[in-house]
């Protein structure tokens, strides 16, 4: 931060010296305060330099602010359960299921609550069948999911489906963190006999809603297996309506 | 300037972690649930004594799965394996696994598809056979085959109801698939000398093998799952959000990143505005002063 442009004669200001240099070297007459000018000129370019680096810290902050609270506005409630309690959802106890035998006869009683430890969902589960235009019914509540009746019950043989939403209007619903199951983590489900069928997560899929695989979702498969449904992608306003489908593939622990 | 960098690492420290879970996310399911098919076992000689299965990987003597000392009439449920070659191999059971075979067969299990192989026919003419399991049914109906597997009965005919499945299905075959109407029938098994019945539930969506078998004295039928889907598959996609979550339209990232962006430059500029050496203002003002 030296602003001497060469040594100093003592006795002699050193702005008068440096300026007197300049005034001599520059073409053209100067008015008579010019040689004050370099400190002034320094003056203002400091606090016009700090002026710059507040403005530049404050629009820097402002942006990142701006831009974190745009990421995380809708979706600022993450951590929070959307059903149950604060805290860990705890596993649910009961009497094991067991896996359809070969004959697949077994009966297994219907499902009433559904429980995702790993991304905190604890909810019971509500019957859904279709809608006058053949359409999947959903719950009317954002915060419950529910069970097709049209689909195997869950722990039996096929590929049984429980459905529930990503939000509401106004704030995340009971599958808002359905897309971030990873494979390998489990799924409980309790039947009305309280019994528990164990699922574990297989595969975690996002399809476009135009292009649904519904043979793959609804279609027979020969094991005891679980889809969870809820909708993902961006959301299309004009239609009120999400673009995609978030589907989790599971199947039952033996 | 402390900040907005610590910031800026912090930021870039949260995109790398959601990019390298993204990619995770791609690939891991990939090799979970795709490249594997369905088997299922199934004893069905009537008077073979019980075997030792043994699965093994095309080339690997070593087993995969030993399923022990399975009788006639035994069916395993489903296991879901990788896609691939397979031997599938029967000893008599508790014969030491080096010991030669009773029987073997390969089976070529295809991605996404299903298979039964079934020791069948008489203990003197056994063999393996390998069948294709259906997991697709024709809209709202069931699907039925019937494998024939009573030697005491040589020619068998099946109805559900009054309507006939299959007529004078001989022993040790395997009829094709039947579509069904569904509903719960009373399913009729008659021989030349014995006769049975029992109440099967064909759902919609579902798919059966009904197995005539012999029973001391007697036949009886099991009624097999062979898959299950939903009985009508809804139409579309389930419209499972109302966008409470969703970002405002309009609300791009794009002008905060800008402000953030013009915010470092001016800083930048600012920075060095106050820090530059005064000869080398001087010496800009000058060149300034001298071209206007």
């Amino acid at each position: 931060m030296t602003y001497q442009a060469g040594p100093r004669r003592p006795g002699q200001p050193a702005s008068r010296e440096v300026g007197s240099e300049w005034a001599g070297l520059l073409p053209g007459r100067r008015p008579p305060p010019k040689h004050r000018r370099p400190r002034t000129r320094r003056r203002v370019a400091q606090s016009a330099g700090i002026a710059l680096v507040a403005s530049g810290v404050l629009a820097v902050a402002l942006g990142l602010g701006g831009w974190t609270l745009a990421a995380l506005s809708g979706r600022s409630e993450v951590a929070k359960p959307s059903a149950g309690g604060i805290g860990q959802v705890p596993v649910p106890r009961g009497i094991g299921a067991r896996p359809p035998g070969p004959s697949g006869r077994r009966r297994v009683a219907r499902p009433v609550k559904l429980v995702i430890p790993a991304i905190r969902v604890d909810t019971k589960l509500i019957r859904l069948g279709l809608t006058s235009v053949h359409t999947l019914q959903v719950p009317v509540s954002a915060a419950i999911a529910g069970w097709f009746t049209g689909s195997p019950r869950p722990g039996a043989t096929g590929a049984s489906i429980i459905a529930g939403h990503i939000d509401s209007q106004s704030g995340p619903g009971v599958f808002f963190s359905l897309h971030k199951l990873r494979p390998g983590e489990r799924v409980y489900v309790t039947r009305a006999n309280r019994s528990v069928a164990r699922f574990r997560v297989t595969a975690v899929r996002q399809y476009a809603k135009d292009r649904f695989p519904t043979a793959a979702v609804y279609g027979p498969v020969p094991d005891a297996e679980l889809r969870l449904i809820t909708c993902g992608g961006s959301f299309d306003y004009a239609t009120g309506s999400y673009l995609s489908n978030v589907v989790v593939y599971a199947v039952l622990v033996r | 300037m402390h900040t907005p960098l610590r910031l800026a690492r912090v930021y870039r420290i949260i995109g790398l972690t959601i990019l390298t879970i993204g990619l995770f996310a791609g690939a891991a399911p990939a090799s979970a649930s795709t490249g594997s098919g369905w088997l299922r076992l199934a004893h069905l000689s009537p008077n073979t004594p019980a075997v030792d299965v043994y699965l093994y990987s095309f080339h690997n003597p070593k087993a995969l799965v030993v399923v022990h000392h399975v009788a006639y009439g035994t069916v395993s449920g489903y296991q879901k394996i990788p896609s691939g070659e397979y031997t599938v191999a029967m000893r008599k059971a508790g014969a030491p696994s080096s010991s030669p075979p009773v029987i073997s067969t390969t089976v070529d299990i295809h991605v996404g598809a299903a298979y039964t192989v079934a020791g069948m026919g008489p203990a003197d003419g056994l063999r393996l056979r390998v069948l294709r399991d259906k997991l697709v049914t024709p809209r709202g109906k069931a699907l039925v085959r019937i494998i024939q597997a009573s030697l005491s009965q040589h020619l068998v005919t099946l109805r559900a109801g009054h309507s006939l499945l299959a007529r004078n299905v001989p022993f040790a075959s395997v009829t094709s698939y039947h579509v069904v109407k569904p509903g719960t029938w009373v399913v009729s098994a008659r021989g030349q000398t014995e006769h049975t019945s029992s109440t099967i539930t064909l759902t919609a969506g579902t798919i059966h093998t009904i197995v005539v078998l012999d029973s001391p004295g007697d036949i009886r039928l099991d009624d097999l799952v062979d898959a299950a889907g939903s009985k009508v598959a809804p139409a579309g996609a389930p419209a499972t959000g109302y966008g409470g979550t969703a970002p405002r339209p309009g609300g791009s990232d794009l002008p905060w990143l800008i402000l953030a962006g013009a915010g470092v430059l001016v800083s930048i500029v600012g920075v060095r505005k106050a820090t530059r050496p005064a000869g080398a203002h001087a010496l800009g003002g000058g060149r300034s002063a001298g071209t206007s």
